[in-house]
């Protein structure tokens, strides 16, 4: 067989994973672990942004802490403690696409934590002070005027971090999660002749999804360029 | 004292710590060896995309690319695998062989093919990350800096060796920082390719005495040490590469 003919073979096997007959796995699990995990982080990170702006002292800290320690170890560590913890401390079989999934949400939010922290500051003191004469509250203000604005300025980081967590879901491979890369690994093995032609077709999947990415955030950026920018 | 269930009733016995120490030295040995050499190609990267030749210009630009949006992991299991299959059977025997020169008392080993595979597979997406670092350091230089240095007759490299680089340098020693810390981070993921390192260290600690709350614990402890360490260490040299501004 040629390269191209075990790619082809094996293709279907690459996109979806054993199913319709087995569970869903390939590059539709990936981008099911992508999404999911980009939707958690992103509310974990304007959770932590907001709390970091209005929360109280001892919140603050709280949060600031953490989100900073999950910022320095590598996303294979906390993949492990999820992967290892979650089913002793809770005694239940927890599937290990869900923990990969907790894992990465936790240290995308972490990072948009201190970028959704970074827009809010970026935002004119007198916003701030317009708003709460008028007599709204400091929740009002922030939902209302500052985070609208603050919102505009996060595009690319909220982008780029979507990106890194794209190309986090190949993690899912060190705990034999059924995703695209471990799939690829798998189709290697079982054909033992072309390697590289098998890796470089993951490689090109990956690189149209991350690239569509950029490609729209780009977009974004062009449209929202310099509103409400300082 | 005997810790309770969740904890599996044990500690961890010093020898076992002691291959997590062994796996954290070559983390940071790793991670020092890509830093230097990422750093290397990413100002070659970076010089090549302000080339005047459109092919030079197109050839950076699909390196940069195709190392920024493909994942870490296909790019190790791609030098790692497909390298090691388009290399002929007697390069690869001597490269999973080891190799040993004694230089004045000093024993050097050829390193595993695992490690090298790491070492360039992370180099290359490190450098990529690198590159366009300095190139943003690029252009904050002011265009008046090149046109000045062109003026008193220094030649295109002269300007960009001697006038442009250094001053993006000051400015993109932080962001670099922040990669280098990427760095000791991504080297976690060489486990993969079975390079002994600080993870691989932890999960063969984990598995060989089942203590996996204990075994993540010291490695969570070492990486944070290594990456703190750095950090701090990065905030010292700042002050002598940055001053004069």
């Amino acid at each position: 067989m040629t390269a191209v003919e075990v790619i082809s073979a094996n293709l279907d096997y690459l996109l979806l994973g054993s199913w319709p007959a087995g569970p869903l796995g390939g590059m539709a699990l990936s981008v099911v672990i992508g999404l999911t995990a980009a939707l958690l982080a992103s509310l974990l990170g304007l959770a932590g942004g907001i709390v970091l702006t209005l929360g109280s002292p001892l919140l603050r800290r709280l949060v600031a802490i953490s989100a900073a320690l999950l910022r320095a170890i590598p996303v294979v560590m906390l993949i492990f403690w999820c992967y290892f913890l979650l089913p002793v401390l809770f005694a239940v079989d927890v599937p290990g696409t869900l923990t990969v999934i907790a894992a990465l949400a936790l240290i995308g939010g972490a990072f948009l934590t201190q970028a959704v922290y970074a827009g809010i500051a970026a935002i004119a003191a007198g916003q701030w002070q317009a708003g709460l004469s008028l007599g709204f509250s400091h929740w009002q203000t922030l939902r209302l005027i500052v985070l609208p604005q603050a919102l505009r300025i996060m595009v690319p980081s909220f982008v780029n971090q979507w990106i890194t967590l794209v190309k986090d879901t190949s993690l899912a491979y060190i705990v034999g999660v059924a995703e695209l890369t471990f799939v690829a690994s798998q189709v290697n093995n079982r054909e033992q002749v072309y390697p590289l032609p098998v890796f470089a077709t993951v490689a090109l999947l990956y690189w149209l999804w991350c690239s569509g990415l950029v490609w729209l955030g780009a977009r974004w950026e062009t449209r929202y360029a310099g509103v409400g920018r300082k | 004292m005997t810790p309770p269930a969740w904890l599996g009733y044990g500690w961890l016995e010093p020898h076992f710590i002691g291959w997590m120490l062994q796996g954290a030295a070559l983390t940071a040995w790793l991670a020092l060896l890509v830093c230097g050499l990422a750093t290397l190609l990413g100002v070659l990267l970076a010089a090549g995309y302000e080339q005047r030749w459109r092919s030079v210009r197109l050839a950076v630009r699909t390196f940069l690319s195709l190392h920024r949006n493909t994942p870490l992991m296909v790019q190790l299991l791609l030098w790692y695998f497909g390298v090691a299959g388009l290399l002929p059977e007697a390069v690869m025997l001597w490269l999973n062989a080891p190799h040993e020169v004694t230089l004045a008392g000093w024993t050097l080993a050829w390193p595993s093919f695992e490690f090298v595979a790491a070492l360039i597979a992370l180099s290359l997406y490190s450098a990529a990350f690198v590159a366009e670092e300095i190139r943003a350091g690029i252009r904050s230089v002011a265009p008046g800096q090149h046109a000045a240095a062109l003026a008193l007759g220094m030649t295109p490299r002269q300007v960009f060796r001697h006038i442009v680089l250094p001053q993006a340098l000051r400015v993109v020693c932080r962001p670099l920082l922040g990669q280098y810390l990427g760095v000791i981070k991504n080297t976690s993921l060489t486990m993969a390719i079975g390079v002994a390192e600080l993870s691989y260290s932890s999960r063969q600690v984990e598995s060989e005495t089942l203590l996996t709350f204990q075994a993540f614990a010291v490695a969570t402890l070492l990486y944070l040490l290594l990456v703190l360490g750095a950090q701090l260490a990065g905030g010292r040299a700042r002050p002598t590469l940055g001053g004069g501004r």
